[in-house]
This record gives C-alpha cells, structure tokens and sequence, in this order.
C-alpha cells in the first residue's frame, strides 16, 4: 500500500481559526465535491519510538507516523544497543523509553497527519485529525489544515473529499487545547479514536479523546499486561464500542482452529477437551490469554483458579507462565498452560502466538491432538511429550505481516458499532484468567 | 441433509463487513417476495449483527397499510423464524415502516421524499437509501424514471435501485431497459439481480478456478473436450402458470441463471479481484458466445413440454394440464443447446446446456469432460477407458468430483473408473444457502460484483436472440417434445450430443 499526500499543502493556521477555516474551504475550493458521508477518525499519534529513533540518528526523518520498513529493522538493532532483552519486540513500549536514555539531537520535518495511507483513505474518512504529541514537551500547539481527495480508481465513481487536521505540540500544549476536538469532531458522523499508542501513558488523555459513543482502536499488546486489560474490559462495560488490534491480530489462529473443526466427524471431540497450552513470545500474556478466553468462552468452560508458574531459574526465559483450571459443563476439569518462549527474532507487538495444543479425549474413540504452529515459530515444545498414541492433526497458522494501518483500514470497512461480541465475552474472561 | 452440531468455535468468527446506515425501500412490499425472501434476509442480516442501528425499512405498495399493519403482517409470515428470536425481531420491528405508494403516481413519490427524510431524522439514515424494486417487471422502467423525477436518485453515492428478474424478455426490450434505467441513474447505482450469483457454490466456481494453479493450465480447448451445465427441477410450474406461460425455461432459467455459471466457468483471470474487473471478462466471454449453428438454430437446440407421469399412488399431471396453463400451450418446460465460445480457450470446444422442470433429480452441476489420453496402453474394464471428467456440484450435495483410472485389483493391468470427491457436507457441515442475504448485503454495500451489469444482461439475451425469434416466427422449427414427468427430458435432446458421440450425464 503506497501512503497518498493531502490534495493541498498543510496550511499552518491559527488554533482559534481552524474551525472558521474548515467552513470556507467547504464552501469554496470544495464546492461541489461531496463531503464523504462517513465518519471521523482522531488519532492519538505520539509515534515514540519513530521520535525517538529520528532523535539519536538511528533513522532518518521525516517522521511519518505509521510503520515503515527501515523502522522495524532499527528498532530490531536498537534493542541490542539498549541492552534489553533479545527476545524484547521492537514496539514494546520499553525500547521507545530505553531510548529516551540515550544522547542525540537530530531532528526533521514531521508529516504526523499529512500522509494518510491510502488503505485508510480508500474508506473515505470525512475527517482525519491527527494528535501529534512532541518529544519536546514544552513545545507550543501548531495546528494544521488542508483537504484530501482519494484519487478515484481507474473507472470508479467521483471520490468524495475529506479533510485532514493536525495538532502538534507537546504534550501541554495538547492538554491545554483539547477543547478544540469535540468542535471538529462534531455530532453528525461517527467518530473512531485511534489510540495508536500504549496503554500505559497517562489514562486522562485517552478519556478525553475518547467519551462515548464514540468508537475506540487500542492495543493491549502495548503496555503492561494488567493495565492493557483493565481498560479493555472498563471501556466494553461502559458499553463503548472497543476494538482491540491486538485482539484482531489474533484472527488466523481463531480461524485456524475453527477449521480443525469445520469436519463435522471432528465436532464431538470439541467437548472432551482435557488440556490447552498456548505458548507466547516473550512475557506479554494477554495475546495468549484472549485466545485461551475465546476458546473457554465458546466451549462454555468456567474459570476455577489461575496462578503464575514462577520462572524456571534454569531456563533462559525472564518470566513465568500461567496455569489456570477450568471446569467443562460436564464437570470434568481442563489444564490450561501458557508459557513464555524466549525468541531471537520476536515479530513486532509483544506477545505474538508461538503455538497452541488442545488434547480431547473423546469417549470411545481415540485421543485427539490438534496444535497449530506458527508459521515463522516451530513448537517443538507442544510437539515434544509421547503423543505417539493419539490422532495428530497439526497446522501451520499463517502470518501476515500486515501494518497497524491495515488492520485500521479493516476495522473501518467493517464500520461495526459496538463491540465485537467474542471479544467482550473473552476479555473479562482473560482478565480474570490473569493472576494478579 | 443431516442435522449437525454447529461448531462453536466458528460462531461469530466472520468479521464481515457492516452496512453503512441507510434505509431500505422496498416496493411490492405487500407481495410474494417481501414476506418469503427480503425481510427474512434483513432480519437475518440484523441478527448476524451486519445492520447499522442507524438503519429501516421502508415497505411501498399501492395497498393502505400502517406501519402497524406492515409489521404484523410481516410477524405473520416469518412466525416461526420470529418465534426462535423474539427479542430480535421486537428490536428489529421498530425500524420497519410503511407508506402507500403508487409508482405511477408523482405525487406519491413526492410525498415518499418526505417520509424518507422523516425517517433520516428519525433513525439517522443520513439520506443513505436502497430502493428495490419487487414489482411486476413492467414498472421496472416506469419505477426508475418516477424515482428519478422526484429526484431520488440524484445522488450517486447515497442512492442505489435493486431490479428483479426477468431483466427485459429480449435482447431489444433490454436493451430498451437498459436505456431507460441508465438516464435515471448511473450504472454503478443499478443492481441486476441473478439469483443463482447468490449461492455460494456458484462463486465458488471463482474460488476453485482462481485460487488454485492446477486447475487453470488445463481449462482451455487442448485438455477439454466438452462441458455440460445442467439446471434440474423436479417441480412442475406450480402456482406460476400466469409468469411461466409468458416465459418458458429458457428465459425463466438459461439467459439468466445457466448462462451466468457458462460466464463463471469459462471467463478469463481477471486482473484483480473486483467487481468491474470480473463484470468485464464475464462479458467478454458471453460476447464470444454463439449458438452452435445461429443460421439453423433448431439443428442445436431441442424444447421439451413435460407430460403426465409419476406413479398410480403419485401420479403427475402434465404441463398442459396445471391449473392457469393454456391446454394448447406450447410454453417450453424444458431446453437444451450446443454453444460455443470463440475465443482463443474454447474454439471448438462444445458446451452443452439444459434445463427442465419435473425431471427426475433436482441438481445443478457442470461438468468437464477432458480429451481422452492418446494412447490406450491398458485395458480399460469398460472397454475404452473413461474420460476423466471433473464435476462441479451447485445443489445439492454441494461440493466437486473428480473421476480419473486407476488400475484394478488383481493381476494384469485393466484400468477402472474411481471418483474423488470434495463435499461440502463433510468438509464443513452446513453449506450455506444464504442467496438474498448475500445479495441484499451486497447492495446496501454498494458492491456489485455478484450482479450482472448491462452489457452482460444484453450479450446475454443477443446469445439467444436466433432462438426466441424462430419460436416468435417460426416455432414449428422448433416443436416442443414431449417428455413424461420424472424422466430427464425428450429423447430429441439426447440426439444434440448423440453426433460427436456423447451422451448427456446421468447424475
Ligand atoms: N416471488 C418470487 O419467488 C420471485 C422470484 C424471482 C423473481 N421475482 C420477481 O420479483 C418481483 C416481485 O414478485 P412477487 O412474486 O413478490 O410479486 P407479487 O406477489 O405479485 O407482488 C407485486 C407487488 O407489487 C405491488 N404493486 C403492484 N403495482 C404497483 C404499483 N403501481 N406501485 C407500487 N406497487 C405496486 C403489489 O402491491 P399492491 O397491489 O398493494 O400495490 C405487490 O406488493 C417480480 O418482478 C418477480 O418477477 C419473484
């Protein structure tokens, strides 16, 4: 996907005018366009680890926002240079903070807001607003306007145009301005808000960009695991329509698994489970643990207890599993592991899905194996462990390497407007699963 | 089929997309169509989660309904779906409205402007619509035309109009059609309804071809030697006399339906998988198509009129028999043809297409039959050996096969027929018969890929031409056969393949 530029050149225009500016270009320069009738998307973009990268001249600028291929291999290198942890992911939030540790004064142009990739302006957001925090924190709010039309494809209909807002500054001067959102945001379309972001920054802002009924995008693979799904779950309570990308990502092993069971001779097998283990990258859970609340959910399993396994002092992983019992409707008890499996080349968001075993034991009929490997991982720990005598049926789960912004782009085409019902079944489920 | 258990872990996997908001009006919302098939594919789509809040249904007729009534009436046709899900449809039910409305009247589509824009305030809809047009074909043009004088239409992006079948009953009142409804709205607001586009294992002809290399080296002229599409009923005309009589299975079911799955299984790649890119090849193959002889049509195509039959316990009547049919009605309840496709794939290749009420089976399927092996080295147990053949099931068993020799037990070495075969059923259970929920999402979501556009429409109905105009002008050329209900058609029919040596495949 090639990133498209705004029609115009940004205008750097006053705080206070943005709005009475926004008025006169629609009805002049893009009279006779019609303004897309579809919603508003507001991004929190403070892109720390790109700032940060760009700062001590491990990349060059300018600074976009969104992944970009030289990115990840930096942030691959930088994690050595930081000293973490080599199985440390390259958007964990700590290598963005590690980084702020260390000397360099580069700086570059910013086009935080001004570039939309084209997957996201293909759906025709009415409004782009993008929040720009600097790694200057004292820096004053600039602001930002100029309108976008998608160029129309090759014998499609007349694009209909948007435009783009940007607010940039440090993080007071955003603070001190927020007044200036819910104006642009407006009441007519609906609103999606982008916390591209970790969870753990400071909760007051994503409150305040993000009330409802306005429509939420976090990731709880970014920031500590008990935070990550504390705000999921108190955000689908308070009945916001929340999506979780780290929750999207997972789709390929929920569709894989599914699949093992399309073949109705399999179905039975389905309610004789007697143990789950889910091994993760590195020692973010909550990946592992909304896949472990899915399938406990569906099969109708409930929770009986949960501890942490404490960190094998001998093995090279940094932190301990999970154990949890769950009970069948039928009583009998199911096993669920989740390890930690320290990886030299971990994929981008912490946590990625290494492998999964599920072991029914149907009555009468032989005991049935089913584990899906990543694809880029290999399981030989869930492959290793006498399962000579049961019927084996094992899958690669493929991984796309797809862009936040691709997953962004599928989530508005989707346009649902509440929450997914599987994943606000699985989350308190898998807070709950995680000890504390 | 058998009753399975669903699996759990598919439930709700499909993050399909979601409709944008917009109301839904449907003209003909008093008739047959509205209560059997449209609002129980938009109650499904609300139950799957697929509709908006910010969403209605408007139902139009010329009868004075209340919203009240449209509801209950509705509840009453759908009491068993309703009966399982109570709450849903209570939910469901305060989005549904009504407004008497006669197509031929301006005022009333002046006054339906109005309640529209009622309806935007009042469920937020935004000036987003869908009209359908589930009227008697004859008002499809007048229907365009009145919607778009009161300017409903106007908008490109906001508005959208649903035509049923029959699309036109030649190539020139299509064509003609085709004229009308293009001055009122661009081609990208209309959608043409195929039904047999709805069903999955008919796109799934796209999936198999497309999405597999092993098949595509060999789907041209040099590895295939015939292909048959058989669209079977077992069903006599019922109570469709009235629109059969006018019709005959070759407009009710082979410009349309069969000549969609020929267009499926035999277009070109297309570059990308869109909608234009896939319309676009779709009509290019069906402008390559020509009747096998279009100077003598009636030398490659055979009409049947099924006759009594059945049992003594069961027996049938015949066609001419059936309550509202003409008793001297020489309306086709069956048809069979040769085609061909001139082109650098098929030259040659002979496709053979039938169709008939009250045959023995209800199936729909294609089948390929390739070029026999050069040389026989083995004894075959049936004396030559089989051709291999691959069969694509569309209903039911849905599913493929594929027939190939493999050596026989025992000593020497005979060669024997085996099949290896795909189903649907034991592969994943229940195979979906979604048609107007799929088709109805599609059009509320602007996306037209599985409805036919005009060029379509009309090469499809210039494919036949020849033949509608010698049952116009000459049908004793091409009499109708009669063939006894419950057997697979006239003899007659046998004699169209009968000269290349083929027989038509009894499935
Ligand atoms: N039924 C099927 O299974 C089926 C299958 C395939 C295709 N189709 C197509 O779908 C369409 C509808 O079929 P149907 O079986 O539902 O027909 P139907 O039962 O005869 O219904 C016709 C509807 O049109 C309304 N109507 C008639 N004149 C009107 C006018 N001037 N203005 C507004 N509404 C008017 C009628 O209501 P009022 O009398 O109250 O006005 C009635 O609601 C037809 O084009 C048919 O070819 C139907």
């Amino acid at each position: 996907m090639s990133a498209q530029l705004t029609l115009q050149a940004p205008l750097d225009v006053p705080p206070a005018e943005v709005t009475p500016y926004l008025d006169r270009l629609w009805k002049g320069m893009l009279e006779g366009s019609s303004g897309a009738a579809t919603f508003t998307l507001l991004v929190w973009e403070p892109s720390w680890l790109e700032q940060q990268l760009v700062r001590v001249g491990l990349i060059d600028g300018p600074i976009r926002g969104f992944d970009r291929s030289d990115l990840m291999t930096a942030a691959r290198q930088a994690v050595s240079d930081c000293g973490l942890p080599l199985s440390t992911a390259p958007m964990d939030p700590r290598l963005a903070w590690a980084l702020g540790q260390k000397p360099g004064h580069q700086s570059s142009a910013d086009l935080r807001g001004q570039v939309v990739e084209s997957a996201i302006s293909a759906h025709m957001p009415r409004r782009l607003i993008t929040l720009a925090p600097t790694l200057d924190a004292g820096r004053p709010l600039e602001t930002m306007v100029a309108a976008y039309c998608p160029l129309p494809e090759e014998g499609g209909t007349g694009a209909a145009c948007g435009d783009a807002v940007v607010l940039r500054g440090g993080m007071g001067a955003i603070q001190q301005n927020l007044h200036l959102i819910q104006p642009l945001v407006g009441d007519d379309l609906p609103c999606w808000v982008w916390w591209n972001s970790s969870l753990d920054e400071p909760l007051d802002m994503l409150e305040a960009l993000a009330p409802l009924p306005r429509r939420l995008v976090i990731d709880t693979s970014l920031g500590s695991p008990r935070r990550c799904l504390d705000v999921l779950v108190a955000r689908i309570d308070a009945g916001q329509a929340v999506n979780d990308l780290n929750w999207l990502r997972l789709r390929s092993w929920r569709e894989s698994l599914a699949m093992v069971f399309d073949p109705p001779s399999r179905r039975d097998a389905l309610a004789h489970v007697v143990q789950l283990d889910i091994d993760v990258e590195g020692d973010h859970p909550v990946k592992g643990l909304l896949l472990a609340a899915w399938i406990a959910d569906r099969l109708g399993w409930h929770l009986v207890a949960s501890r942490p396994i404490p960190a094998d002092s001998g093995s090279s992983s940094e932190s301990g599993g999970i154990a949890a019992e769950f009970e069948r409707t039928d009583g009998v008890s199911v096993q669920f592991r989740l390890m930690p499996v320290p990886m030299g080349m971990p994929k981008a968001h912490p946590g990625a899905i290494v492998g999964l075993r599920l072991i029914c034991e149907p009555k009468g009929r032989p005991q049935l194996c089913v584990i899906l490997c990543s694809e880029s991982g290999g399981c030989m720990r869930l492959e290793s462990g006498g399962m000579a005598a049961l019927e084996l049926a094992e899958e690669l789960v493929p991984l796309p390497e797809e862009h936040e912004e691709m997953e962004m782009a599928r989530l508005l085409s989707g346009g649902h407007d509440s929450t997914n019902p599987l994943l606000a079944s699985a989350a308190p489920l898998a807070a709950r699963i995680l000890p504390d | 089929m058998t009753t399975l258990l669903t699996n759990p872990l598919r439930v709700g996997l499909r993050q399909e997309r979601v409709i944008s908001p917009q109301c839904i009006v449907i003209f003909g919302a008093s008739g047959d169509l509205t209560h059997r098939k449209l609002v129980p594919a938009l109650f499904e789509l609300f139950r799957q989660r697929r509709l908006p809040s910010e969403f209605a249904v408007l139902g139009c007729a010329r009868r004075p309904w209340s919203d009240e009534e449209f509801r209950s009436k509705m509840a009453e046709a759908m009491a068993d779906t309703i009966a399982e899900h109570p709450g849903a449809w209570e939910h469901f039910a305060q989005g549904m409205f009504y407004e008497p409305v006669d197509l031929q009247q301006s005022d009333h589509l002046v006054r339906l402007g109005t309640r529209l824009e009622t309806i935007d305030r009042l469920r937020a809809t935004r000036g987003n619509r869908t009209f359908y047009l589930s009227v008697s074909p004859e008002f499809y043009g007048s229907g365009c035309r009145a919607l778009a004088s009161a300017g409903l239409l106007a908008d490109p992006e906001r508005s959208r109009v649903v035509i049923e079948k029959p699309f036109g009953r030649d190539y020139g009142s299509a064509q003609g059609l085709n004229k009308v409804v293009q001055a009122c709205a661009k081609e990208s607001q209309i959608f043409r309804i195929d039904h047999y586009l709805g069903k999955e294992t008919v796109q799934n002809i796209l999936v198999l071809r497309f999405a597999n290399t092993i098949f595509e080296p060999i789907w041209n002229r040099n590895y295939i030697a015939n292909v048959q599409i058989t669209a079977a009923e077992t069903v006599g005309v019922e109570e469709r006399a009235g629109y059969y009589e006018s019709s005959g299975a070759l407009r009710d079911m082979v410009q349309n339906h069969l000549t969609q799955i020929l267009a499926l299984t035999t277009m070109e790649p297309p570059g990308r998988f869109d909608a234009e890119a896939i319309r676009n090849e779709k009509a290019k193959v069906l402008q390559a198509a020509h009747l096998a002889n279009e100077q003598e049509p009636w030398q490659c195509c055979v009409r049947g009129q099924y006759s009594s039959g059945g049992t003594a316990a069961r027996p049938l009547s015949g066609y001419r028999d059936e309550p509202g049919v003409n008793p001297n009605s020489t309306t086709e309840t069956y048809v069979a043809m040769k085609l061909f496709i001139d082109n650098w794939r098929w030259q040659g290749v002979p496709f053979y297409l039938r169709t008939g009420k009250r045959l023995p089976k209800r199936l729909s399927e294609v089948v390929l039959t390739f070029r026999e092996a050069p040389v026989h080295l083995f004894d075959a147990a049936g004396g030559a050996p089989t051709p291999n053949q691959l069969i694509l099931r569309i209903q039911p068993d849905e599913g493929a096969e594929f027939k190939f020799e493999v050596k026989a037990p025992g000593s020497g070495m005979r060669s024997r027929p085996v099949d290896m075969g795909f189903s649907y059923d034991d592969s994943f259970g229940e195979p979906s018969d979604e048609g107007y929920v799929r088709l109805l999402a599609d059009a509320m979501l602007g996306d037209p890929t599985l409805y036919t556009r005009s060029d379509e429409v009309e090469a499809a109905w210039r494919l036949y031409t020849p033949l509608l105009e010698l049952i116009e002008e000459a049908p004793w050329q091409l009499p109708v056969h009669p063939y006894e209900a419950r057997t697979w058609g006239p003899a007659a029919a046998d004699n169209l393949l009968a000269e290349e040596g083929l027989i038509w495949r009894r499935p």
